[in-house]
């Protein structure tokens, strides 16, 4: 009963424009207060052990950071255009490049609002110029926007790992297959779309614009590869080179490089008027590109993000701390097997849940609320932990783009500078098939568990 | 004032970015170290954790003076603007008490470690415990204390030197960050009050990408 006033507090509080880390905190410490005997200095330590108790969640500023760099236009201009010569020249190619793009994108960023602008704002206007339809395209970049959280690095899934306690490394390969398999499906379901309705198709430019494009997009794509490579080892050859966090710190040094001394996007190399100059003619770069206004500009830009989405998981570890004392996990599952609900149902209800609150809330936050909940009843019906967490992230993804307030679909009609419910009717075939995708994860564990059961072999469930 | 502030903004600014570059060098030499030099810089992690919480904590202040914090804005975008101003009313007044309850805790937690009375009460601090325990040789895990900061003995341990850095050091981010949240908390309550702001939250964090982009689709299509 007093759990059922927490909860209603918290969604109230948010309702009403209470922001989601105060919204978690003040209900959590309300109830605290109330009905139990903690003090408010133990309140404050849990939030400070948020930082200091959890140095898995030390990965998402580097992830961010990384990703800050990598998310200048140029980059994903450099990807846009390797996406073309792959696919291009099939019939609707440019929104199937569209879907591709966004998958490389994603694994460089991480972020679905963040993929859906940096490859929106190219894409959709591109595809208008060769005459497809606007609300085509905006449905195209809309969903396959969302995949952002889905394909490795994801801070999502680093948000989940520290949540419940499960390795980084396993729940980046586990969103490996179902990233691919999405992108797969979007990107057929577009084929025969196009077929149908007979849309625009590119030209081959050849093996040698693939080569060149790729060649000036690796740099970019080496990113992914150190941060896999480093977290996995290469087969064979070496084990893990570093943690996870390290991996994304040293993602982070690359990437300020690679920004600032090949591409040259920005930093001291880079003119107003985007052209760039050599190193040799400025080699004292070397030094102040560290200190540069475009380099401070981006620390500062990822630290700011950092901060409200760190200060929203932190105040969510308090409200944790309360589920957890309270055993709620444990009360629902004895109601719910005296029910006989069993996996699937308990499944669906997650789905249910994550959906709704996928569309108001922003991806992390949500998940460090509902995780802690659900994984302990999860765990006892004999569930996959990995398997629960990208079953979570999925759900997620589509809660972003269900009417009628997902927030992806908020950032395309803002990026289209369409109207919401223009890109709400847009978006509803690929919704669909981002539907059936999600049937599909939910009950076919396979899909998840394969790739991290044969790398790293058979989890071992400690809880 | 204008001026004033924003030069506080750049200082802000500038604290946040070097912050998130030190923990990143940080930790990027730290596996240099283990890599090229086989050792190990066994103060990084912790010293990069402690920062950690030092960005989050006080950027947090930083981001509801420039209404960055996170929310869920579908329900208020709906309702009309004197609807709105009594919700951001409600809502200032609610983060306001979030602030001093967390204000007082953190003071309480944080007052042994350099030797201070906590506050008594339960919701509100009524006066000041008469005995306690001071904490002050708490220190932290791998942490050496730097040379300039060896005042810290005399202050807090009674001349006995530390070995390692006192936790009362990285634990006063709590009360001096929650105080500066309760201030800025205060302050967009009487944004409010005066009608400069209407909410306390942004929806998403690329929401100011996503005008600029906008904005150039929209001249893109009228050429």
């Amino acid at each position: 009963m007093e759990l059922l006033l927490l909860f209603t507090m918290v969604i109230g509080l948010m309702l009403i424009g209470v922001p989601i880390a105060v919204s978690l905190g003040l209900s959590s410490i309300l109830f605290l207060l109330i009905f139990s005997d903690s003090s408010l200095a133990s309140v404050a330590q849990t939030l400070f052990e948020a930082f200091e108790g959890h140095s898995t969640l030390l990965a998402i500023p580097f992830f961010i950071l990384a990703s800050s760099f990598m998310s200048t236009g140029g980059v994903a201009k450099r990807i846009i255009r390797f996406s073309i010569a792959l696919v291009g020249h099939f019939r609707g190619g440019l929104a199937i490049a569209g879907v591709l793009a966004c998958m490389i994108f994603a694994a460089l960023s991480g972020s679905s609002p963040a993929t859906v602008v940096a490859i929106g704002s190219i894409v959709i206007a591109a595809m208008r110029q060769v005459g497809y339809t606007k609300e085509f395209a905006a449905g195209v970049i809309c969903n396959a926007g969302t995949l952002g959280i889905l394909i490795p690095p994801s801070i999502v899934m680093v948000v989940y790992a520290a949540a419940v306690e499960v390795s980084v490394g396993r729940m980046f390969l586990a969103g490996v297959i179902p990233g691919l398999l999405a992108g797969t499906m979007l990107m057929i379901g577009i084929y025969v779309m196009a077929r149908v309705k007979n849309m625009p198709k590119g030209d081959w430019k050849g093996w040698t614009e693939v080569f060149a494009s790729f060649r000036d997009a690796a740099w970019g794509l080496m990113l992914i590869a150190i941060i896999m490579i480093g977290i996995y080892g290469i087969p064979g050859v070496t084990g893990a080179i570093f943690t996870p966090t390290e991996a994304a710190a040293v993602a982070s040094l690359y990437a300020f490089l690679v920004a600032s001394f090949i591409y040259r996007d920005m930093g001291p190399l880079a003119n107003a008027d985007g052209t760039r100059v050599s190193l040799m003619k400025r080699p004292h770069a070397l030094i102040t590109a560290f200190w540069h206004e475009d380099t401070r500009r981006t620390l500062f830009d990822a630290g700011k993000l950092v901060v409200t989405l760190m200060f929203v998981i932190a105040n969510a570890l308090i409200l944790k701390h309360v589920i957890t004392d309270e055993q709620l996990p444990q009360k629902i599952t004895e109601v719910m097997i005296s029910y006989g609900f069993g996996p699937v149902m308990f499944l669906i209800i997650v789905n249910i849940i994550l959906l709704i609150g996928g569309q108001f809330m922003e991806p992390s936050g949500l998940l460090v609320i509902v995780a802690p909940l659900v994984f302990p009843i999860a765990m006892e019906l004999g569930i996959d932990p990995i398997h629960l967490g990208i079953i979570m992230v999925v759900n997620m993804e589509i809660g972003m783009i269900t009417p009628p307030v997902g927030l992806n679909l908020f950032v395309t009609a803002g990026v289209a500078n369409m109207s919401m419910m223009g890109v709400v009717r847009a978006a509803l075939p690929f919704l669909a098939i981002m539907f059936v995708f999600l049937i599909m994860i939910t009950y076919i564990p396979w899909i998840s568990t394969v790739l991290p059961n044969a790398v790293m072999g058979p989890e071992v469930i400690t809880n | 004032m204008g001026q004033d502030s924003s030069r506080l903004d750049r200082i802000e600014e500038n604290l946040i970015a070097i912050l998130l570059g030190i923990m990143t060098l940080l930790t990027f030499a730290n596996v240099i170290a283990r890599y090229v030099f086989n050792s190990n810089i066994f103060w990084a992690l912790e010293l990069t954790v402690f920062m950690f919480a030092w960005l989050v904590l006080l950027g947090a202040s930083y981001a509801v003076k420039k209404t960055a914090h996170l929310g869920v804005d579908a329900l208020v975008k709906a309702m009309n603007p004197a609807k709105r101003r009594v919700a951001a009313l409600v809502v200032a007044a609610a983060c306001i008490l979030y602030a001093f309850l967390l204000l007082k805790g953190s003071w309480d937690y944080w007052a042994p470690y350099a030797n201070l009375p906590p506050t008594e009460g339960r919701w509100f601090p009524m006066g000041f415990v008469e005995k306690f325990r001071g904490n002050g040789w708490y220190e932290t895990q791998d942490i050496p204390v730097p040379f300039f900061m060896r005042w810290l003995e005399v202050v807090f341990n009674q001349g006995d030197a530390y070995e390692k850095m006192p936790k009362v050091v990285p634990y006063l981010v709590m009360p001096l960050s929650m105080a500066l949240l309760l201030y800025r908390f205060i302050q967009a309550f009487i944004a409010v009050w005066k009608g400069k702001i209407d909410m306390l939250i942004v929806s998403h964090e690329a929401e100011d990408d996503v005008e600029a982009a906008g904005a150039a689709m929209a001249a893109s299509e009228e050429k």
